[in-house]
């Protein structure tokens, strides 16, 4: 990166924390909270871009890592009382790394396919002991509890608002944006993107390449689990419905919506698409209102989402940040 | 015929002439995204029915696609029936009702998120619906946090009304354990004294077998043993083969699809002829009897509401909802289902919030306090808005009590063998309201 390339890019971090930032203060209840929820699977989608972009692994474990690290900050915040913030974190990043550990020992053996298939696997093995144990999980109800307050209990604490909230996910995020982007700028993330590019050739040079990707894997997870407690914490319950692996197909498409490969994109990519998703739900109804037509009040709103997600990948291969990029570079 | 549309000027324009470019579709992609936007940000004008009367805002959140969208689309039936009904006579206190629909996808995030577009955005004053029990309790702290009354539709959790209870959310239908209470003395004096459960093995499945369990010991009678079979094992041949010995009846928990698979299954290695088959009238719903055929033939089930125009449901309220029910299944499937549990209990959720409005005065979500003291202890007659029959609403837990159908399963349909009236399948509250 250049010296001009850095300012441009530094600026428009700067710029794009600040609007983040401003955002709550203007914007209306719903949308703060949705902005949130944005970031929340926004750093979910970052985690598995590690996998998918740097090393050229497709994960669908990562709803294992998510999962788990609801459930680890659930069980933080049931079982010490008062809820405490930080150790709902530290007992939710334990509880993904745990599985991270598990899942990457067994399936980085393994390539492509094989790789997918088994991390796949693994996330539905937790979500069947997760639905089935309902003494402990609660089953397929989940766990509900308290959000806990800000600050250090017996110190100081001052209870979230949903503008707190937002900035204190805004701070996680960004804060775990510039670390995995130091990790895929270091010699680490150089190896892993040799891994991508020819997995032969790099162990061939001699790097351990199985214990490079299992790292990746256990870091991935951390990130993963880092959103699960986010997530754990803005919506005050733990389903299993989030250990399911159709929360980690969810998460390779704001990786494709978005831009593989490029931290921001998929963040970009969740956004767009739960924001394609929100409004396509509303757009129906609205039709149906405005111009008497009450046969499209129930009409199947995804069936249009699916069909943008097919263009997009037809017309925008690289995804939008991806595509920006190009863009930018012409 | 069907590669005529290659032929066709708009097409050829479209695909052919080389003008769709990727310049051409992120335009036309960004003019989409906006008229979206601006759909987002403009309110749904409500078109004036009652002149200038200023409706009621009640929002449904219904699993209206994904895995429980069939039930879904069925439960919102129930509550729009009720809805046209109340506008028709001309809403409550003079003031229409305004529905909102808002579809979860079946799923707890979206529920959640959709729920809090109705209480922030749609200013709703209560919501009716809610179908699956997870995301009915995903739910309850938002509608609690905005002090909302909520009534649930379909949820059949028994949390719902006792450990999680909460003072805003409120259930006029029944639990597993009231209706325990109600089918264990027949199914111990009538069927047998010892039981073998089989269950689906989740919370659902899982309280109502402990329900089932405590009563059927209550009334003298034992549990031999209990077989927990996965959610939506589609080969039940496995868990079902290992079930033997000497006991005397089976008693089933399971519903939807997995009650088609049960049966037939169970029929077919012999266990419901070899013993009694009873269970949770959920696994005999309308709904499934066609996928059934013969082998349902001779089960005994509990329900609230089963669909026969037979004693004491020969009334011309239950006619009236009955006709009407089946005229608009027929709109969402053709193939005409008759109404179910979910259909009537949508339907009297709504009926009873109209009543409780009409008894509180209620105008708006300030007035929510008077509106929960009118529903606790809200006592429900049989009639046009309740046509199941006469039921309570306990204070105590916000847990309706009403009565109860024993039923068989003869050529093919429902046939009543006995009724448990409301003040039968009493079961203790066990809530406390923090």
């Amino acid at each position: 990166m250049t010296k001009r390339h850095a300012k441009i890019y530094w600026t428009g971090f700067t710029v794009i924390i600040a609007l983040l930032v401003i955002a709550p203060l203007v914007l209306p209840e719903f949308w703060r909270r949705f902005l949130t929820e944005i970031l929340i699977w926004g750093l979910l989608a970052m985690s598995s871009d590690l996998l998918i972009g740097y090393t050229g692994m497709v994960s669908f474990g990562h709803s294992a890592f998510f999962g788990l690290g609801m459930y680890g900050a659930a069980a933080a915040i049931l079982m010490v009382k008062p809820p405490n913030l930080w150790l709902a974190i530290l007992y939710g990043l334990a509880a993904s790394a745990a599985v991270a550990m598990f899942v990457a020992y067994f399936s980085t053996r393994l390539r492509d396919i094989y790789f997918a298939i088994t991390t796949l696997i693994f996330s539905q093995i937790f979500y069947v002991i997760i639905f089935t144990w309902t003494e402990v999980t609660g089953g397929e109800n989940g766990l509900s509890f308290a959000r806990p307050a800000l600050g250090i209990p017996g110190v100081y604490t001052v209870p979230f608002t949903s503008t707190t909230l937002h900035w204190f996910v805004l701070a996680i995020v960004a804060i775990s944006y510039l670390v995995l982007r130091r990790v895929t700028q270091s010699p680490f993330g150089m190896v892993l993107q040799s891994i991508r590019e020819n997995e032969a050739r790099t162990r061939a040079i001699g790097y351990p390449v199985e214990r490079y990707k299992m790292v990746a894997v256990m870091l991935s997870g951390l990130f993963a689990g880092l959103a699960g407690v986010l997530y754990a914490i803005q919506n005050r319950f733990a389903a299993p419905d989030f250990v399911y692996f159709l929360i980690s197909g969810e998460v390779v498409i704001f990786n494709v919506m978005g831009g593989i490969g490029t931290l921001l994109g998929p963040i970009v990519g969740a956004g767009f698409f739960l924001g394609l998703r929100e409004g396509f739900s509303r757009l129906f109804p609205w039709i149906a209102t405005t111009f008497d037509m009450p046969y499209l009040a129930e009409f199947p709103y995804l069936i249009p989402v699916g069909i943008i997600f097919i263009l997009m990948v037809i017309f925008l291969p690289q995804g939008l940040l991806g595509f920006m990029k190009q863009r930018l570079n012409q | 015929m069907s590669e005529d549309w290659k032929d066709q000027g708009w097409a050829k324009q479209f695909w052919y002439s080389g003008k769709t470019t990727r310049r051409r579709f992120i335009g036309t992609g960004a003019a989409t995204a906006g008229a979206l936007g601006a759909t987002m940000l403009v309110p749904a004008p409500w078109r004036a029915a009652f002149g200038q009367a200023k409706p009621y805002k009640i929002g449904t959140l219904q699993p209206l696609s994904g895995a429980a969208a069939s039930g879904g689309k069925t439960a919102l039936v129930g509550t729009q029936m009720a809805v046209d009904r109340i506008n028709k006579m001309g809403g409550i206190n003079g003031r229409p009702i305004e529905l909102l629909v808002a579809d979860y996808e079946s799923k707890p995030d979206v529920g959640r998120r959709k729920a809090e577009k109705l209480l922030v955005e749609d200013n709703i004053d209560a919501h009716q619906g809610g179908f699956l029990s997870n995301v009915c309790l995903a739910c309850m702290p938002v509608f609690a946090e905005h002090k909302v009354v909520n009534l649930i539709g379909v949820c059949l959790d028994t949390t719902i009304t006792t450990t999680k209870c909460d003072r805003y959310t409120f259930r006029t239908f029944d639990y597993a354990p009231s209706q325990a209470v109600g089918f264990a003395p027949y199914m111990t004096s009538k069927l047998g004294k010892r039981w073998h459960i089989v269950y689906a093995d989740y919370a659902w499945g899982q309280s109502t077998k402990d329900a089932y369990a405590e009563q059927i010991k209550k009334q003298g009678g034992e549990v031999a043993g209990t077989t927990g079979i996965p959610l939506g094992t589609a080969d039940m041949t496995p868990f079902l083969s290992k079930i033997s010995g000497n006991f005397d009846g089976l008693f089933g928990i399971f519903f939807g699809r997995d009650g088609v698979t049960v049966a037939n299954q169970a029929f077919d290695i012999g266990l419901t002829k070899k013993y009694k088959w009873a269970g949770d009238g959920a696994i005999a719903e309308s709904t499934n009897i066609p996928a059934q055929g013969n082998k349902i033939e001779g089960f005994i089930g509990i329900n609230r509401y089963i669909p026969v125009l037979d004693s004491p449901l020969n009334t011309p309220a239950h006619r009236k909802f009955f006709d009407d029910a089946v005229a608009r299944l027929k709109q969402i499937d053709p193939s005409g289902p008759l109404p179910d549990r979910y259909v009537q209990s949508n339907y009297e959720a709504m009926n009873a919030l109209k009543v409780g409005i009409e008894k509180s005065g209620f105008q708006g979500r300030a007035d929510t306090p008077k509106l929960i003291t009118a529903l606790e202890g809200l006592e429900m007659k049989e009639g046009d808005d309740f046509p199941q029959g006469d039921k309570i609403l306990r204070k105590e837990d916000h847990q309706a009590m009403l009565r109860q159908f024993i039923f068989e399963i003869k050529d093919g349909k429902h046939k009543i063998i006995e009724v448990i009236a409301a003040s039968n399948v009493n079961y203790p509250a066990a809530c406390s309201f923090t």
